[in-house]
């Protein structure tokens, strides 16, 4: 029995837009999945992936919240839930904003999903079988005060959940786009922002699916002139940890921030891809990314900054940092450059190793033990990370990134 | 209680060096003993191998709190046993809060924010700069008053006090000066004072001064001593070793 393939099909020929889905389904039946031949899937223990241990579902399953996503909801101003890649609920009215469950096969970008997509074999999967788009509209100058969450829980052993989040010329906001459970499952979040004039836009994407989980993630900025993407991607969970973040600066003056940050323990595979495309002039893009390994775990950071002919003055940075837990914990750093433009400030740097000695002897000469200066350590790598964060969201997630430290057994050499 | 650190025929290895040749020194609480000395005369070599710093060899010698040897234990043992070591240069350690570093180290919790506010104050630090990470975005001078507030909090019953003068305006010098002075009362607290300058002894009077030159104390004066040092300079002190 094919389960994956039949229920796929069962469920894209329910859909209204069952034409749209064939053809994407088809797209991807002829690209087949991936193998770890193909150069952006050489990290991925794909041996284990078996299609067929997940199930496309026709309605959301039951769910019941973790009492870190109760916290989570209870510092918002409004929550928008997803079960299994259905829009269950979108949350209350506040003014300026519209949440709307769409039937569309469109991106953002203008063309469909297939197309923007076409060389993603998830993402394109994630075209057929999303149950629908959530779209989250914020109004032209309005400023959200309380953040929004889009609280995404998976219960079936698969979920293709898609969110396209736009912000109106001058608007503003803070948005989490939160994920948890996905025991066994295979989870396909597909996410795009787009930013419009002068608009300021930070987002948490915040990962915490079971330790079983596959999570192949994509998220895409589109930023016009002088617009503002804050992003921070923190992935904890799954077995299998990829996660997709692009951006591009369209409009001049357009500024990306992007963090990511992993922890890997076990034999978790951690596998972040990152692309900066700047065609706007002056804009500009700052990269940090930030991960720690432990026990057998793995971690790939594979970052391209491209820039286009005409983006003057393009100011872009990229920095990569992966701390080592153990000695049988890996970490791989792949920095790229593409440069059709002369006039542009351009760095980037990475380093892989144990954590700093003379920074732990500085902790120590306090009086503070071997094991707890290791431990605030580790955790100042993911705080680090959060500290642009708005403090009553960012209190929250350190809090629960410190309890899964508490978990993860260190190493040093 | 009157506690006593003795140092005795220590010597360090720095870089494959002997930079250290058999220091000797004895001290007591309440007690200011200020090094003096030259470039390279092994005034940070002697801050640093007391407290451990992973890239200082000690090759002979003791050093002990009231009879208990601190060489065989880890800098943290060091620590809680009472030395504390204030940096010239204190390390940045990003993601860590100043305040996580102070229960870490043992300090009680309550009210901690507060008095660590309280004791920035009396070194002219702008509290909220104790919110950021240990010693990240702070200016030289910052940094300095920083490890004031943390000496503050977790009252050593010895603080070796690494050129802490450096980097600091004169007002600023005078405030850090007071709160250490205070401190000689307050609990006791024992200084060893290493430094360039006169100037931090104007505001700390000093219980003995000693001159260090080629890894070893070739003087041992009072206060007057500094008066002599600022006439002549460290060369008469020089010629003495061999």
């Amino acid at each position: 029995m094919k389960l994956f393939a039949d229920s796929a099909t069962s469920f894209i020929a329910e859909r209204p837009d069952a034409d749209a889905r064939q053809l994407a389904w088809s797209a991807f039946e002829v690209a087949g999945l991936p193998t770890t031949s193909d150069e952006v899937w050489r990290y991925a223990p794909l041996k284990d992936f078996v299609l067929d241990n997940f199930e496309v579902v026709g309605e959301p399953t039951r769910r019941t919240d973790s009492s870190f996503a109760q916290q989570l909801c209870d510092r918002a101003g409004l929550v928008v839930r997803v079960v299994d890649g259905f829009c269950v609920s979108t949350g209350h009215a506040v003014e300026g904003v519209n949440v709307d469950i769409v039937e569309s096969s469109m991106s953002l970008a203008g063309d469909s999903l297939a197309r923007r997509y076409e060389s993603d074999t998830f993402a394109i999967l994630n075209g057929a079988l999303a149950p629908a788009t959530t779209v989250i509209t914020v109004a032209p100058d309005t400023n959200v005060a309380e953040p929004i969450v889009v609280l995404n829980v998976s219960n079936a052993t698969s979920s293709f959940s898609r969110t396209q989040i736009v912000l109106g010329r001058g608007a503003s906001a803070t948005i989490v786009e939160y994920f948890e459970g996905g025991a066994d499952a295979l989870v396909v979040p597909l996410s795009e922002y787009q930013v419009d004039d002068n608009a300021s836009l930070q987002l948490i994407t915040y990962q915490r699916l079971d330790q079983s989980a596959w999570h192949v993630a994509r998220t895409t900025g589109f930023l016009a002139r002088d617009a503002r993407l804050r992003q921070a991607v923190v992935g904890i969970g799954a077995h299998y940890n990829r996660s997709r973040n692009d951006a591009e600066m369209r409009g001049a003056g357009s500024e990306n921030e992007l963090r990511t940050t992993f922890l890997g323990s076990g034999d978790q595979v951690h596998d972040f891809r990152t692309h900066q495309m700047h065609t706007g002039a002056r804009s500009r893009s700052t990269l940090l990314s930030k991960g720690a390994v432990a026990d057998r775990s793995r971690s790939v950071y594979t970052g391209l900054i491209e820039i286009e002919k005409g983006a003057k003055r393009t100011d872009a940075r990229q920095t990569n940092h992966n701390l080592l837990l153990s000695p049988a914990a890996h970490a791989d750093s792949v920095p790229n450059l593409d440069i059709r433009e002369n006039d542009v400030m351009c760095a980037h740097a990475s380093s892989v190793g144990p954590l700093d000695e003379l920074q732990r002897w500085y902790l120590e000469s306090r009086g503070v033990s071997r094991e707890d200066a290791e431990r605030l350590m580790i955790q100042g790598f993911f705080y680090e990370m959060l500290a642009n964060l708005p403090p009553q969201l960012a209190e929250l997630v350190e809090r629960d990134v410190t309890s899964v430290l508490a978990a993860v057994n260190v190493v040093t050499p | 209680m009157t506690s006593t650190l003795t140092i005795e025929g220590l010597r360090v290895e720095v870089a494959g060096k002997e930079v250290l040749q058999g220091f000797d020194l004895e001290m007591h609480t309440g007690e200011v003993h200020v090094i003096m000395g030259p470039n390279g005369s092994g005034k940070s070599t002697l801050a640093h191998a007391l407290a451990g710093h992973p890239g200082y060899k000690v090759l002979d010698g003791s050093v002990q709190i009231d009879g208990v040897e601190l060489l065989t234990m880890s800098p943290t043992d060091r620590a809680r046993h009472g030395l504390l070591l204030a940096m010239q240069q204190p390390m940045e350690v990003p993601g860590v809060r100043p305040i996580d570093l102070l229960v870490a180290a043992g300090v009680d919790p309550t009210n901690l924010r507060a008095r660590m506010s309280e004791e920035a104050e009396r070194v002219e630090l702008r509290p909220e700069v104790l919110d950021r990470f240990v010693n990240v975005d702070l200016s030289g001078g910052e940094r300095k008053r920083a490890e004031m507030v943390q000496f503050a909090l977790l009252r050593p019953t010895f603080a070796v006090l690494d050129e802490i003068d450096s980097g600091l305006d004169v007002d600023a010098l005078g405030a850090v000066a007071r709160r250490l002075s205070l401190a000689t009362s307050e609990w006791a607290c024992g200084l060893l004072a290493i430094t360039h300058f006169k100037r931090l002894l104007q505001e700390l009077t000093p219980t003995a001064i000693h001159v260090l030159s080629g890894g070893r104390v070739v003087a041992t004066g009072g206060p007057e001593l500094s008066e002599v040092l600022e006439r002549d300079g460290y060369e008469p002190f020089r010629a003495t070793h061999s």
